[in-house]
């Protein structure tokens, strides 16, 4: 059935690229595996920060606060709200985010391992808002995991122009250890193009608790993405 | 808007042949572990190397645990008194430790692949 239902998934994901359309704004953030564990709770915070030769985008950097829960051992559910500090603006929150993350398909039991990440999120002063659907796969070797988020997006509002975009993000990450494990980044969208070096990994803090780290430079590949953009996720996870 | 791009096709097009070449191994042998008294029975299960085995795990605790291990890249929770499933493999000869992560005073053991 899981099977049936990625192939469809995956033609509409297909059908939406044949459109040649792509996300507005940076679309650098953090690469989704699709696994979800049952009981766990989880808070986060992701900062991003833009290092560009261009004096009116040098320095602005986002920050993401995140809290979320599985409802089962399929679903995820997380809610974020989003700030914005720029050079030339003191810092602001910019959005409200909702997303739902489905475990599609059991850890090892096929070739690859599949999950869907539904977002929706609304500009907090504007009137814009942005659905997307996310196709999660993943594929592991003894030593390195390959993950793949293809998304499909759709815009609206009376403060924008409504409009279909995609976006991809993809990761290729070396198992060193559980302490560190060092990885690449690629990230492809309508302002974004961008490639670079990652390190993550996990510090073990108790019963049941865990803090999963990630560090990367993203190096911006076209005129429309800053040059570095140095990202940092931190993950509090726990029962 | 609208941009001519083929690199995202180039991706999906990847994508696309990894579904095609997905494969479902319906034989898998079955291999059990149960937790009870917050440990592992067997602490030591042997399984064939280069064969993915399907791991079965009854919980008899009435406490959830988490089986944990990072050398076979797998991390599940049971509930107490249920029941899991893990896929495992195709692994190198060699051994793999995991742990309960609820209990890893007391919950160890290992998989030794042959």
């Amino acid at each position: 059935m899981y099977k049936k239902l990625v192939g469809v998934l995956f033609v509409l994901v297909l059908l939406s690229v044949g459109f040649q359309v792509y996300a507005d704004g940076s679309t650098i953030d953090k690469v989704y595996h699709p696994y979800v564990q049952l009981l766990e709770k989880e808070l986060e915070y992701r900062v991003l920060y833009e290092q560009d030769s261009r004096k009116a985008s040098d320095g602005k950097n986002r920050h993401k606060v995140g809290y979320g829960q599985a409802l089962s051992d399929r679903f995820f559910a997380e809610v974020y709200l989003t700030g914005v500090d720029q050079p030339s603006r003191n810092f602001k929150i910019e959005s409200y985010e909702a997303e739902l993350k489905w475990q599609l398909t059991e850890q090892g039991e096929y070739d690859n391992d599949w999950g869907l990440l539904f977002e929706l999120e609304k500009e907090k002063n504007k009137n814009i808002w942005e659905a997307s659907t996310t196709l999660i796969a993943l594929r592991e070797w003894p030593n390195w995991i390959a993950t793949g988020n293809i998304s499909i997006i759709y815009e609206w509002g009376k403060d924008i122009d409504n409009e279909w975009e995609t976006a991809f993000a993809g990761q290729l990450r070396y198992r060193f250890n559980e302490r560190l494990e060092p990885g690449i980044e690629i990230y492809q969208a309508q302002d974004t193009q961008g490639i670079g070096p990652v390190v993550s990994g996990l510090w073990r803090i108790g019963r049941g608790k865990k803090l999963n780290w990630e560090f990367g430079a993203i190096l911006g590949t076209d005129s429309d993405t800053a040059d570095i953009n140095w990202k940092f996720n931190l993950e509090y996870e726990f029962q | 808007m609208m941009r001519c791009n083929s690199y995202l096709s180039k991706v999906c097009l990847g994508v696309g042949l990894l579904l095609a070449a997905q494969s479902v191994v319906a034989d898998k042998p079955i291999f059990e572990l149960i937790i009870r008294d917050h440990l592992f029975y067997p602490s030591e299960l042997v399984i064939p190397a280069g064969q993915k085995i399907k791991l079965l795990i009854t919980n008899e605790d009435t406490t959830p645990e988490e089986f944990e291990s990072y050398e076979l890249n797998r991390e599940k929770v049971i509930l107490g008194g249920k029941k899991t499933v893990i896929f495992i493999g195709p692994l190198k000869a060699g051994e793999y430790p995991f742990f309960g992560e609820f209990n890893m005073a007391t919950a160890q053991g290992k998989i030794i692949a042959k």
